[in-house]
């Protein structure tokens, strides 16, 4: 509990568990600018692709929030407040997927050695997966996609990402250079904060 | 041989996109969230801008930037050290019993006399 808490600013004397834990929370939230709250909604957006329809982005953001304030979830030493929020989010997509789906959220990749060769990587269908998760998943993708489209380097990047290759893999199969990948991923990121930005708007 | 299974499911490609793009949400600089900001108008330095439309948690998170909370941590800081004052006070009066029988004499009340 000291290792997971050391990290954050202390109240000298505040020594009472019941007010030592919300209290650095709360000085932990202090440090969250407002420059990070519009980077924690581009998050919450992104994620909440990952969602039954009915789950909002404001839903996701406010339940990470509220974890991280009662203490469900504590932040690890050195971990951005952001970061830390942000793997929130993550979880609580995984914990929805398990929970309408009755089984584990994504099992991306089974390691049957330790070489990383994509090139011989095996197919392995997803026997738990039914039509309606993959519909919903296909259309997020597509959605995705089309925030991207006219950049072929972006979605090039993509179709990479969805076939879990590294950012080296990515350059080599595309033929691109660092330069040419590392400004594409700032258009990325530009067009994804653009998207957050707008969300609650209408 | 292969050496690597990968799941090839839609709903597996699309975690490992989201996985991916939050890395890059993350490390976004202040500088590319004005950028985006200034590409759709909006200037999220200005209090009230619509960037932070939709953002409920942001009314919990300026109450806990409030002067409202810190006085109030304050408050209990200040109960707590007074608790601990008195604690480390009430602990020192043994040792003054320790003192000379001529101290006490000096010092102690005279209990036979009704004040």
């Amino acid at each position: 509990m000291r290792t997971a808490t050391a990290c954050m600013p202390q109240i000298p004397q505040l020594a009472d568990q019941r007010i030592l834990t919300p209290a650095q929370v709360a000085l932990a939230l202090n440090i969250i600018s407002r420059m990070d709250f519009l980077r924690l909604k581009a998050i919450a957006r992104l994620h909440a692709r990952g969602l039954p329809p009915d789950i909002g982005w404001d839903d996701l953001l406010q339940e990470a929030f509220t974890r991280a304030m009662v203490g469900t979830r504590r932040k690890p030493q050195g971990v951005a407040m952001v970061a830390f929020l942000a793997g929130i989010m993550r979880s609580l997509r995984a914990e929805h997927w398990r929970r309408a789906h009755g089984g584990p959220a994504s099992q991306e990749s089974l390691r049957i050695d330790h070489q990383r060769d994509l090139s011989r990587a095996a197919e392995l269908r997803d026997p738990g997966s039914d039509l309606e998760r993959a519909l919903l998943a296909r259309e997020q993708i597509e959605a995705i996609e089309q925030l991207f489209a006219g950049d072929p380097v972006a979605l090039g990047i993509i179709a990479g990402l969805a076939e879990g290759r590294s950012a080296a893999q990515i350059r080599t199969t595309m033929q691109i250079t660092k330069t040419d990948y590392d400004s594409a991923r700032k258009r990325m990121r530009r067009a994804l904060l653009r998207e957050g930005l707008t969300c609650g708007l209408n | 041989m292969r050496t690597k299974l990968t799941l090839s499911t839609p709903a597996a490609a699309l975690g490992r996109i989201l996985d991916q793009l939050d890395r890059e949400l993350i490390e976004a600089s202040d500088e590319d969230v004005l950028e985006a900001a200034r590409d759709l108008g909006m200037n999220p330095m200005m209090k009230g801008s619509a960037a932070f439309l939709g953002l409920q948690c942001l009314s919990l998170a300026e109450f806990f930037d409030s002067d409202v909370l810190k006085s109030l941590l304050l408050e209990r800081a200040a109960q707590k050290a007074a608790a601990v004052q008195l604690i480390r006070a009430a602990s020192k009066q043994p040792n003054s019993l320790a003192k000379s029988t001529e101290t006490r004499a000096w010092t102690a009340p005279c209990r036979s006399k009704k004040r």
